[in-house]
Order: structure tokens, then C-alpha cells, then sequence
């Protein structure tokens, strides 16, 4: 009997939540992590069958990885991110979405339970939360990613300088080498038996004037373009100051809404601006201009967003702020399109643009994830919902640590 | 002191950069010298002693600080502007000869008539 009573006790006060059930699909063990997880107590749940147990995880009665450690099913086997069975034993991983606001990504082994004579006689299954490991890892990838092709995008911007620099100045050079404002260009044209004016009465007619004046504003965009991507490579010599956040939250909403360029294509005053800014944020140690740059960007791109959304709700931003875990964390909300998951995933990468050609170089986010994490030593982070809408967060350290 | 009396040296490794800035400034009827190298630009310089040197950042051999640094012991009346891809901070060796953020001069120029008021500029205010 005490050795019974210890075995019991052995899978009640097993770390991970736990449970198994019968060759019936009764539950018939029920342990206390797997209480706390779902805030299911085993009176409530031991003896019930009918996949009672997938109701505090899906809402909804259907087999779950136990059920496939007793009989392997391909279908149920998709909807996990990964699934791997290795004899008796299965191991999977899953986002389950409902389990908590935000979502849970679950790690789980089931293993079947046989008797002495090898018959089945039922399961026994494992899980563990492991939604923050998730997060930590999908926040080294976005690094490591933003590292090799912020570096690469640094490198070919270093090396685009000097050709670009041919094109433009030669362009001026040639405009210069047909002017009439310098004598040697008449004399020259003399020389070879042509008149000037004639030259440039031809270059008129033909429009050449024109199309090296594109050259030159062709190149001075090409440039533009170049001098973001440079920012990936930027050296910390910039200034930093110790500022108090809701000032700065409130300038950069003004900004907004006075930004010419938003102005013609996204009135941000159609836009109801709601402010939810904690009153114990720290002052926080930054570079002012370039953080106002990047909430600007995100701010632009929300506005973008409801704008292209559909029009049954009432057009909305709301900026918080917050003390979380040292870091300073501020927050863009919109209710506007929001994104799927494959772009979410992208959104940082340089170039990548869901806007159409000419309207977006693809580089004002992944500029922001530079200025942030390299330049800030901060996180910037976005969760997204198809036709709901999407919230960046930027998370700063507290003042006192140099950037 | 008239423009036509205003030396530039040039110093860059890349010669199309060399021919596009000495093409620009020679209409503007400035006296321009040009060297593809640190190591030619500190030849040059000796002798010339241009009123305003602009020297190119990364070369092989000696980059533009070091360039500068060694060519202002040579001639150190002459104005020197670092000509430079990156965002770059002067240097306190830099600073010290009297160089300021003024005097870098950001990759490509996308106007060449600024750069040649900017070498008018310095050139008479400092040696009339």
C-alpha cells in the first residue's frame, strides 16, 4: 500500500503536467502541474472519458497527442508544428491558440502504457509551456538574420557610393561641358568647326537636357536609398540624452499628425489616437532623433494600414506605455489590416514591402530593428491578426545603462 | 588671392572619382592636382602645398586619417576635408588641427557646385 500511495504521489508531484488514461480513453491520472496549468482538479476530470481532457486546451472534444501515442492518425499528425514517433513513444510541439490571450506553444511526449504481456493498455502524456523559449529563439533568428543582411546590406551600400558617385557628378559634368556660361565650352566647340549654340539647340530638340536631369535625380534617389541602408552600419557617436517618455510619445503623435507626406495620403486626424501611458516609466537614455524616427515609421505604416482596412470600425492607434522586467516598453496598436504570419515573420528584413513599387523602399522597419537592438541595446517585437490589426512594442532599457 | 590661384589636391584610389571632381573644379577654373594613393598624395603635397587638400577615407595602404595626420606636418597651411562612405566622427588628432564635422565630406556629393563654393570658401578666408 505505501509503495502504491508512493507512486501516486511520484506523478502528482512530477513537474510537468501530466496525465494518463486507460486503453477506453478514461482519464485515469491527473497530476497537480497539469491542475494548475488548466485549473482542471482531477475530481473534476479523473474517470471522465469522450476526450474529456481536450476541452481545457481546444475547447473542443477531439484526440490529442495521447490518443495518437495509442493509434497513430496522419490527419491529427499535420496539425502539429512538428511530430516525431519514435517506437511506443511521440513528441510534438503545437501552437494552441485559445489556451491563454496571445496563444501557448506547447511541447508534449505521450508514451503508451503496455502490461506485462505487451498489450495496450493505455497512455500516459507530458506537456510543457514553452510559448517564452519560442519567443527568446524567434527573437535570436530575427538577430542573427538582421545581423547578415544589415551587414551585407551595409557593404553593397559602401560599394554602390563611388559608382553612384560617377553617375551623378558626371551627369553635372556633362551638363557644365554644354553650358554657355563658360567660355571654354565655346572656344572648344569653335575649335572643332561647331557653333554652341547650335550644340544646344540640338541637345534641346532632342530633349538630352531632360533625360541627364533624370540621371541626376535618378541617382539622388538611388543615393537616399543607400544612406538608409549605411544605417545598419552606423557607429554609436550619435548623442544620447536622458528624456522623459510621454513628452516624446506626444511629440512624435504631433509629428503625425502634421507629417506632410501622411497628410495627403492618410489623414492621421480621421484617426482616433488613444494615449495609455503609465505614470512610473523611468526616464530613458536614447537618441532622440532616431527613436522618433522609427515610432514615426510604425506610426505611418499603422495609419497606412487602417486606411487600407476595412472601413466597419472606427479608425484607431493607441500608444501605451510601461514598466516591464528593467525595460521601458512602448507600444503601437492599430485596428487596421493587420498581416499573416509569413509576413509578420518578414517584416524586419530589409527590402521586403507588401506596399507597391514606388511607394516604399522596404527599409524603414528594418532600419527601426537596427536603431533598436543594435543601437538601443532594446527588443522591438510585433504580434499581428489578419483583419484585426497589429501592435509593435519597443522595449528600452531603463536610463543608467549607457547605449 | 583670385580663383584661378586656388590649388586642390585630390587624393583617391578610385579614378573615376578623381576624373569626376577634377573635371567640375578645373571648369570652375581651379588649379587641380590629383594622386591615387596616400603614399603619392604625401609626395605631392610637399611640393604643391595646395590651399585645400580632399582626401578619400578608405585607400589601400594608408586611409585618409593617417593620410591627413601626415600631409598636415608637410603642409599645414592647407584646409583638408576627409571624403568618406560611412558616417564618420573626427577623430581627436583630427579635431586638433582643426578640422570640423564641417569638413567631411559625405559619399557620392550629389551637388559638385557645393563643393566648389565650399573650396572658394576656405580658400579665401584663409590666405588672402
Amino acid at each position: 500500500m505505501d509503495h502504491h500511495r508512493r507512486l501516486s504521489d511520484i506523478i502528482n508531484f512530477l513537474p510537468d503536467a501530466t496525465w494518463a488514461i486507460d486503453a477506453s480513453g478514461t482519464v485515469i491520472a491527473w497530476n497537480r502541474a497539469v491542475e494548475e496549468l488548466t485549473g482542471v482538479t482531477s475530481e473534476q476530470i479523473i474517470g471522465r472519458g469522450n476526450y474529456e481532457y481536450a476541452l481545457p486546451f481546444y475547447g473542443k472534444r477531439h484526440p490529442i497527442l495521447i490518443d495518437a501515442a495509442i493509434s497513430p492518425n496522419p490527419e491529427q499528425e499535420k496539425n502539429y508544428e512538428s511530430f516525431v514517433r519514435t517506437g511506443d513513444k511521440v513528441e510534438a510541439e503545437i501552437f494552441v491558440p485559445h489556451f491563454r490571450a496571445g496563444g501557448v506553444y506547447f511541447w508534449g511526449t505521450a508514451r503508451r502504457l503496455l502490461d506485462s504481456s505487451g498489450s495496450v493498455v493505455g497512455a500516459i502524456e507530458t506537456i510543457r509551456d514553452i510559448t517564452e523559449r519560442k519567443r527568446i529563439q524567434e527573437v535570436m533568428m530575427q538577430t542573427e538574420k538582421m545581423i547578415m543582411v544589415g551587414g551585407m546590406a551595409a557593404g553593397m551600400a559602401h560599394e554602390l557610393n563611388n559608382p553612384l558617385g560617377a553617375i551623378l557628378q558626371h551627369a553635372q559634368n556633362i551638363e557644365r561641358r554644354v553650358s554657355a556660361d563658360i567660355p571654354a565650352n565655346v572656344k572648344a566647340a569653335e575649335d572643332v568647326g561647331v557653333s554652341l549654340d547650335l550644340v544646344r539647340a540640338y541637345l534641346k530638340k532632342r530633349g538630352i537636357f531632360d533625360f541627364i536631369s533624370h540621371i541626376r535625380t535618378a541617382g539622388i534617389r538611388a543615393s537616399d536609398i543607400i544612406s538608409k541602408m549605411l544605417q545598419f552600419s552606423r557607429r554609436g557617436d550619435s548623442v544620447t540624452e536622458t528624456v522623459e517618455l510621454s513628452p516624446l510619445l506626444d511629440r512624435v503623435l504631433e509629428l503625425a499628425a502634421t507629417d506632410y507626406d501622411m497628410k495627403k495620403k492618410y489623414d492621421f486626424s480621421h484617426i482616433t489616437v488613444v494615449r495609455e501611458y503609465a505614470a512610473d516609466v523611468p526616464q530613458i537614455r536614447i537618441i532622440v532623433t532616431e527613436i522618433e524616427q522609427v515610432l514615426l515609421n510604425i506610426l505611418k505604416n499603422a495609419a497606412q494600414a487602417i486606411f487600407a482596412a476595412a472601413a466597419d470600425r472606427e479608425p484607431r492607434i493607441t500608444v501605451r506605455s510601461r514598466l516591464a522586467d528593467a525595460m521601458v516598453a512602448i507600444e503601437i496598436e492599430d485596428n487596421g489590416t493587420g498581416m499573416d504570419e509569413a509576413t509578420r515573420l518578414r517584416i524586419f528584413e530589409p527590402f521586403f514591402t507588401t506596399k507597391e513599387v514606388g511607394s516604399g523602399t522596404g527599409l524603414g522597419l528594418s532600419v527601426g530593428y537596427a536603431v533598436i537592438t543594435k543601437g538601443h541595446h532594446g527588443l522591438l517585437e510585433v504580434r499581428s491578426k489578419p483583419g484585426v490589426g497589429s501592435c509593435f512594442t519597443i522595449s528600452l532599457p531603463v536610463s543608467g545603462r549607457e547605449v | 588671392m583670385r580663383v584661378s590661384d586656388i590649388g586642390v589636391l585630390l587624393v583617391d584610389d578610385d579614378e573615376m572619382i578623381r576624373d569626376c571632381i577634377t573635371a567640375y573644379l578645373e571648369d570652375e577654373g581651379l588649379q587641380v592636382f590629383a594622386a591615387a594613393s596616400a603614399k603619392e598624395g604625401l609626395q605631392k603635397i610637399a611640393v604643391i602645398r595646395p590651399n585645400v587638400c580632399i582626401s578619400d577615407m578608405n585607400m589601400p595602404g594608408m586611409n585618409g586619417e593617417e593620410f591627413i595626420k601626415n600631409a598636415f606636418v608637410l603642409s599645414p597651411q592647407t584646409a583638408y576635408l576627409l571624403h568618406t562612405g560611412m558616417f564618420y566622427s573626427l577623430s581627436a588628432e583630427l579635431l586638433q588641427i582643426g578640422m570640423t564635422a564641417d569638413d567631411v565630406l559625405l559619399k557620392p556629393i550629389h551637388d559638385l557646385a557645393q563643393l566648389s563654393a565650399k573650396i572658394k570658401r576656405i580658400a579665401l578666408s584663409r590666405r588672402g
